[in-house]
């Protein structure tokens, strides 16, 4: 039977736009099915969310066709059908266009740490480690030039000499870029932190690694600090799914956006041809390919794989749903720390990423803030105070602001999740306007990860005691926590097809041509933030595709 | 091309370098000031106005990369026992006065001043003569009088010196002359002490600048010439499009000689005062990081990277916006709406002394003098950004004196 494509691509965030470009580029026949709205030009995206009354991370992207045809808990929040409040809700959310979550992602990129690849060899067998915590199939070093290169395609600006080696994980290259400078705040932190312990960890404050320019870079700008990478970058100065988008139509692949894939059909030998989608204006089309690839996020993946009744012998397609647990804390320094300026976060902490307390208890990382309390709404909330009870106008009303603002310090903590099997993804029986289901969500953080958080407020407040901040707001429930916004899990990668949904080289135990990359995969999360794993477990499977794509297509081109 | 094989040829093509990446900075940064911020100065439209605040921040970026490129070169300097040069003659200077055929001058952005910034910063390898021309030939300027001498070319010869003359003769200078990241912020600045660190210092200047064949977008070069097509294709569409505001070009503040008559002065007297403050905290800020690349910093590092805090801090808190001020300020009624900018004008003055104390006296009564006028000033109407730069004058004299530095 002759295909259509040899790779069908579903989804056009950095997961499958990656896959996509180094598959076009090897030459095979590609297309890119995007669920979500064609981008518009950047800038009238930065002036929808200049001149959007309620600014939130979709703001750039509010479109009443694309919200109706592609929702996501970020156009619709009732999107997920989860139980209601007291419930714990899951609050990460996605977008469903072309390019994908990335253009309202921060650019954080750290990698994971050797330990994190082997959670269950390392701490496993005693009473507090959760039952479902387990190994990756692969390890550190075997993605380790995948995540060299995942930093040369991104565009990653870092120290080498701070990353190198931390906690037993090498680096084999340097960054292509210099670190993003780190902020005065951030400088001011360190001089009060550095060498300083908590519980015998010590202090020590590092330049995040960033997808976002310190220099020219890939054909795009250096970040000139205009402080909203969340929602959107306005000048291309951090990286987004658009650019390997671009590359990936430039080398040859289709992409065809507003088509919503709602079906998947499986051959009597178990392999995937037929991607069936609905176009927007409601046309049910089918397309084949002799590959398919799933890239739709840690959500919708799942999603399609349940509406297709395929890729499930395992049980485990939906399950283990993750995230990072955030937490937000505030803190009046006793200097200016001038926030407001840069990058919303230019450095963090690692020191409570590992160590023997994994135990019993997940690590976390820390981010310095430069966005003081922007998430209490400063300052404006400090106008309203200042004008509405301390009845101050004028220069005493600019006094008062110059008073605070600048001193306000924001700290954060993104605390481990670990996997758990009923923390899962369903379909849910409330249907979208194309019909297609609603994802039916059951989040509920383990204990494990509740001690991580709690010790993650104890080690932000040691923090601003030794700042000796003022005016320190931890917030009153020790649980409450937001979402990072790092969907993860709900297609685990393992060794075991009764345990796991694809194998070590990102392929369905199930079906031998159908791939699944993006953050749906990882078995176990550590603490950092997901993106430059997705995209060095994309370059890792892009390579085994094309292997596997083989010498038919070489001799089918010649 | 002749190879370099002296110690004091070296030294004195490192001058001349240090002298054109620091007149170049001035001259980016001259066009980064003229952009227009805000749609209250008219000539664009809210999405040209995004355009133009991408370049201004690539301009800006740019500028800061020859400040580093400065910094590499008076390492350079030091490493092989001479002392780092500061000067270079005012502007403007005319297409003969560096073999590089173009001229040093203070314009407000345009299709004249990228036209030179193309040309300064064209690859030496760019078998091209032929694109470059090309290029700027649609521009619609003749471009047949331009000669390719080139930066690249300088850092060849410069090069050839460090392969050339014997390494254990070169490096005499003092290892703790040398700056580092760590006693200054300039994030990919490199230490020279032998052979290979001034290869890569070299390197470094030269890829940033002109970049590679392979990535040759992402180099200066390639910046400039972006921003010029997006320039021209903004022109063809928004026939009212001006991004730039009416500055004078090559302007001065009257303070001091040596200006030539092409020079354009300052009549206006409160933005004369405005250009001579710019003046004096430019020549305060070189002479500062001058001094500590020139010292030997082992146990004088709280000092030296003193020096460098106020003087780098200097660049976006006083000459930022007071730049960007001065572009907002009438230059004299006979230049008929044309507003000022600033001069980047160099005055004599001594170097500062090597003694430590000596200098933070000299520095320390300086930044009194110019607070001191900067509230002068303030008692004036002035636009907000040249207010700002008043008020951070006053705060970083009054830090300086305040914070101890052993």
């Amino acid at each position: 039977m002759t295909q259509d494509f040899d790779i069908v691509v579903v989804g056009s965030g950095v997961a499958g736009a990656i896959t996509a470009y180094r598959l076009a580029q090897a030459g095979a026949r590609v297309v890119i099915l995007e669920a979500g709205s064609r981008n518009p030009p950047r800038a009238q995206m930065v002036g929808a969310y200049a001149t959007a009354a309620i600014k939130n991370p979709h703001s750039p992207y509010v479109n009443a066709e694309a919200d109706k045809m592609a929702p996501t808990s970020d156009s619709s929040p009732d999107y997920y059908d989860q139980p209601p409040p007291p419930h714990t809700q899951y609050k990460s959310n996605y977008e469903r266009r072309t390019g994908g979550s990335t253009w309202h992602w921060l650019g954080h990129t750290p990698r994971m740490l050797r330990s994190d690849f082997k959670m269950k060899s390392l701490y496993g067998g005693g009473r507090d480690f959760p039952a479902d915590m387990v190994d990756w199939p692969i390890d550190y070093d075997d993605l380790e030039p995948w995540y060299c290169e995942a930093e040369r395609e991104l565009g990653v600006a870092g120290d080498h000499a701070q990353w190198n080696n931390l906690f037993n994980s090498p680096r084999s290259q340097p960054f292509p870029m210099s670190m993003i400078w780190p902020s005065y705040s951030d400088q001011w932190i360190a001089a009060r932190l550095d060498g300083k312990k908590f519980e015998k960890i010590e202090y020590r404050v590092r330049s995040t690694p960033s997808a976002r320019n310190s220099q020219l870079y890939d054909g795009r700008p250096p970040c000139a600090g205009n402080s909203i990478c969340v929602p959107i970058c306005p000048i291309g100065a951090k990286y987004d799914g658009s650019v390997h988008v671009g590359k990936a139509t430039a080398a040859g692949a289709l992409l065809w956006e507003r088509c919503v894939v709602n079906g998947l059909t499986a051959g009597k030998d178990g392999s995937v041809h037929a991607v069936q989608f609905i176009t927007w204006g409601g046309e049910q089309r089918t397309v084949t390919a002799r590959l398919v690839v799933l890239a739709a996020h840690a959500i919708e993946t799942p999603k399609l794989l349940l509406m297709s009744k395929l890729a499930n012998k395992s049980g485990a397609v939906g399950r283990y749903l993750m995230d990072h647990l955030s937490k937000s804390t505030f803190g009046l320094a006793p200097e200016n720390l001038y926030p407001f300026r840069g990058p919303p976060s230019t450095s963090g902490i690692e020191s409570f990423r590992d160590g023997d307390f994994r135990r019993k208890q997940a690590g976390f990382r820390l981010s310095l803030n430069n966005d003081g309390w922007l998430r209490k709404n400063a300052p404006y909330a400090e106008i309203i105070d200042l004008v509405m009870k301390q009845k101050k106008i004028g220069a005493a009303l600019q006094a008062g602001l110059i008073d605070r603002v600048p001193r306000q310090l924001r700290l954060s903590c993104s605390v481990e999740v670990a996997p758990d099997f009923n923390n899962r993804v369903e379909l849910s029986t409330t249907r979208d306007a194309l019909g297609i289901p609603h994802p039916k969500i059951t989040f509920t953080p383990p204990d494990y990860s509740y001690r991580g958080l709690s010790r993650a407020n104890r080690v932000m407040a040691d923090m601003f005691q030794r700042i000796q901040a003022t005016e320190i707001d931890l917030g009153t429930d020790d649980k409450a926590f937001d979402g990072a916004g790092h969907i993860m899990g709900t297609c685990r990668m393992g060794a075991d097809p009764k345990q796991s949904v694809v194998d070590e080289e990102l392929r369905c135990h199930d079906h031998k041509n159908l791939f699944i990359v993006g953050s749906s995969v990882f078995p176990t999360v550590g603490s950092p933030n997901p993106t430059l794993t997705v995209a060095a477990l994309a370059l890792r499977a892009a390579k085994t595709i094309a292997g596997q794509l083989g010498r038919r297509s070489a001799r089918a081109r010649s | 091309m002749k190879a370099i094989r002296s110690r004091s040829d070296l030294l004195k093509l490192l001058c001349e370098a240090a002298e054109l990446e620091h007149g170049i900075a001035c001259s980016y940064l001259y066009a980064g000031f003229s952009l227009k911020r805000d749609l209250s100065e008219g000539g664009m439209t809210w999405q040209e106005q995004q355009m133009v605040r991408r370049w201004a921040a690539q301009i800006y970026f740019i500028a800061s990369q020859e400040m580093l490129h400065l910094a590499l070169v008076w390492n350079l300097t030091t490493a092989i026992g001479g002392t780092p040069y500061y000067l270079r003659p005012n502007f403007p200077q005319d297409s003969k006065y560096y073999p590089l055929n173009a001229r040093l001058a203070l314009e407000p952005f345009g299709m004249e001043c990228l036209r030179r910034f193309i040309v300064y910063e064209r690859p030496s390898a760019l078998n091209a003569e032929h694109e470059l021309r090309m290029l700027l030939a649609v521009l619609g300027e003749d471009a047949a009088d331009i000669e390719f001498g080139s930066i690249g070319e300088l850092y060849a010869l410069i090069e050839s010196g460090f392969k050339s003359i014997p390494h254990e003769e070169l490096f005499i200078g003092s290892p703790a002359q040398q700056m580092t990241r760590d006693l200054v912020h300039f994030p990919d600045l490199i230490a020279v002490t032998d052979r290979d660190t001034a290869l890569r210092a070299v390197h470094t200047i030269t890829h940033q600048g002109e970049g590679t064949s392979r990535d040759r977008e992402d180099s200066h070069f390639g910046a400039f010439v972006s921003i010029l097509k997006e320039f021209l294709d903004s022109k063809s569409h928004g026939a009212n499009f001006a991004p730039a505001r009416p500055a004078l070009v090559n302007p001065y503040s009257g303070l001091g000689r040596g200006y030539g008559a092409s020079a354009n002065p300052i009549e206006q007297p409160l933005t004369q005062q405005a250009a001579g403050l710019f003046d004096s905290a430019y020549g305060l800020m070189l002479r500062m990081l001058a001094w500590s690349f020139e010292v030997e910093n082992t146990g004088i590092e709280a000092i030296v990277s003193k020096f460098c805090r106020v003087a780098i801090d200097f660049m976006p808190r006083v000459l930022l916006p007071l730049g960007e001020g001065l572009m907002l300020m009438p230059a004299g009624e006979r230049y008929r709406g044309r507003t000022a900018g600033p001069g980047f004008g160099l005055t004599r003055h001594v170097m500062l002394p090597a003694a430590a104390d000596n200098a933070r006296i000299l520095c320390q009564e300086r930044l009194q003098e110019l607070s001191q006028i900067a509230v002068s000033l303030l008692k004036q109407s002035l636009p907000d950004p040249a207010k700002a730069a008043c008020v951070h004058i006053q705060q970083l004299a009054n830090q300086f004196r305040a914070e101890k530095m052993s």
